[in-house]
């Protein structure tokens, strides 16, 4: 099954060279551009991995993480943040999000973070 | 001299002075009782004379030889009671008038004798009797004078008693006086000058007494503040560095992570890639650049000290154009304006320009903050006593939350949804820093915040610096 996946950013370039990148390895990619529209659109669909932005205005990461969590509990969130000091952040937030990327983010790490992700959550069903 | 000590003092010197008064006294009472005792001894005395002059007069009118007899018995009566009296008659005359009057006596009485024996002479004792009769008066006459004179000094000693405890009140109040006086003036002093900001020691010393140690207290107190605002300033603009460091490479880490991005990117998909969506990803990194070059450009115009322009402007028009600045954000949001401003607001140095700028950003924060139907309160306050000019943005808005409040005047920070750069109050408090002046703010959730700006009153260096700049313009 194709795994689909979730970038919610307000930084449209992110976003879409999130998507170009990630269709590549054959995932079904969407993109957001704030927190309302992907919360909505997950009511909808179901995303094995949910990758958003810390901080945005209105709903912002921590409240799409909340509420993943809460609804969607299947659903890994992975986070990426410009905010390059935030060493008690990150701490807090270790055992609700799978992982953690400082911006400028190496697109080669986050897609080794997804296919772990992924193959977690492939384990997890599995047992 | 402590205070105490100098009450303690004055009690100790008034109640020595009521003591001596009252030893004074005592010995002038006493020795009046005595001299009227004596006096009642003469009294009696000089009736017993009296008779025996008239008995005498009898003798010598009538020749009634027992008129002579009387005289007799009297003097021989009188003589015990007189040996009686001695002591207080020799206390009172002294010895020799006591031996005078007794040796008159006897000679009278040898007289009257020699008389009844029939070998007497009248005349002799006619002089005898006189001579008795006389010096006893004028002991009398003598011993009046002086009770009087006794009673007039006792009533001088008391006049004189009454007067120095009054001056020495007098004296006493007016040192504790002048000297609490004194103190105080410099604690007012040194209160006014911490009030101000200046915590510079006082320059005279303190006096010796408790007031003194007030003084001392407070000045160290204001050393403490100063040492302790020195701290918290440093500690402050540490932690503002750290905002701003933060704030800083937040903005520049979003464009240089899509750079970074598309970069990736491309060198995954370069291949893929068709001319179009080359130029365009080509494009996307000038964008960015361009982005970073803003942020940056931003940032230096804020650090930067810019040049004031300095001039004497009056507070009331300034915050009279900005409202007119800002007229449309109230019309649109629905605010009420409510101006109280003081009429007696001298002439301030300013730049109007930058001040203009903080009134207006504290005025947009305040609309911001309200719902419609709220009401802007702009107030100005002339403060001479403080030596300062105080003008006042309130809004009825949702108020800042205390945990916040400290954060306010940081860059970077900011409590808006949209739009907010958070640079706007960190550049209003850098603007009145530099026109020596300060902010603080109030706040209470749901009823509002008021923005005060303290700016000294400083007109005479209002003239100097214009004429440096005059001076400056001349050499460029």
């Amino acid at each position: 099954m194709q795994s689909s996946i979730m970038i919610i950013d307000d930084e449209r370039i992110v976003g879409d060279m999130a998507k170009l990148s990630l269709s590549q390895e054959g995932y079904d990619v969407e993109t957001f551009l704030d927190g309302e529209s992907a919360l909505k659109r997950l009511e909808e669909k179901t995303f094995q991995v949910v990758v958003t932005d810390l901080k945005m205005k209105g709903v912002d990461g921590l409240e799409v993480l909340r509420i993943v969590k809460e609804k969607y509990p299947q659903t890994v969130v992975i986070m990426i943040t410009a905010f390059a000091n935030l060493d008690v952040a990150i701490e807090a937030l270790r055992d609700d999000v799978f992982d953690f990327f400082p911006k400028p983010v190496k697109i080669k790490e986050l897609k080794a973070s997804i296919r772990r992700a992924l193959a977690g959550e492939e384990a997890g069903g599995a047992a | 001299m402590k205070i105490v000590h100098r009450i303690h003092l004055s009690y100790a010197v008034n109640i020595a002075l009521i003591f001596i008064v009252g030893f004074l006294s005592l010995q002038a009472f006493n020795e009046l009782m005595m001299k009227f005792h004596f006096m009642e001894i003469a009294d009696s005395l000089n009736t017993a004379f009296l008779e025996m002059r008239i008995a005498e007069k009898n003798y010598l009118l009538y020749s009634d030889k027992e008129a002579l007899n009387s005289i007799c018995t009297r003097i021989t009566e009188t003589m015990p009671a007189l040996a009686e009296e001695r002591e207080n008659i020799e206390q009172v005359t002294g010895g020799n008038d006591y031996n005078r009057l007794v040796q008159l006596l006897a000679d009278y009485r040898g007289n009257v004798r020699a008389l009844i024996d029939g070998h007497g002479d009248e005349t002799k004792v006619r002089d005898s009797g006189h001579a008795l009769r006389t010096f006893s008066e004028n002991i009398i006459k003598m011993e009046r004078d002086k009770v009087a004179a006794l009673i007039e000094r006792s009533k001088s000693i008391l006049w004189l008693a009454f007067l120095a405890v009054l001056g020495f009140a007098l004296f006493f109040a007016q040192w504790n006086a002048s000297s609490i006086r004194r103190s105080l003036e410099q604690i007012v002093e040194l209160t006014h000058a911490i009030a101000k900001g200046d915590f510079s020691r006082p320059a005279k010393k303190p006096s010796p007494d408790e007031l003194g140690a007030v003084v001392q207290a407070i000045s160290t107190m204001s050393e403490e503040l100063n040492l302790r605002e020195e701290e918290m300033i440093r500690s402050k603009r540490l932690a503002s560095i750290g905002v701003l460091v933060a704030g800083v490479a937040h903005e520049l880490n979003n464009p240089l992570n899509n750079i970074s991005m598309i970069a990736q990117t491309f060198a995954e998909l370069h291949d893929k890639l068709g001319s179009d969506q080359q130029l365009e990803f080509i494009n996307q990194i000038d964008e960015e650049t361009e982005r970073l070059r803003y942020t940056i450009r931003n940032l230096l115009d804020f650090a930067k000290p810019k040049e004031k322009q300095i001039a004497s402007h009056d507070l009331n028009e300034v915050a009279q154009k900005c409202l007119g600045l800002v007229h449309n954000m109230l019309t649109i949001g629905n605010v009420r304006t409510k101006l109280n401003f003081d009429e007696q607001m001298p002439q301030l140095c300013l730049d109007e320009h930058q001040i203009q700028q903080v009134l207006v950003n504290m005025m947009i924060n305040a609309i911001q903050a309200m719902q419609p139907g709220g009401a802007l309160t702009v107030t100005t306050r002339f403060l001479p006593e403080l030596e300062r000019a105080e003008i006042e943005v309130s809004d009825t808005g949702k108020g800042i939350p205390p945990r916040q409040l400290e954060y306010i005047f940081d860059p970077f920070f900011t409590t808006k949804e949209e739009g907010g750069t958070g640079l706007g109050l960190w550049v209003s408090y850098g603007i009145i820093k530099n026109h020596g002046g300060d902010i603080r703010v109030q706040s209470a959730i749901d009823e509002g915040t008021t923005f005060t700006i303290m700016l000294p009153l400083n007109l005479d260096k209002c003239v100097r610096r214009s004429d440096s700049n005059a001076e400056q313009h001349h050499d460029h």
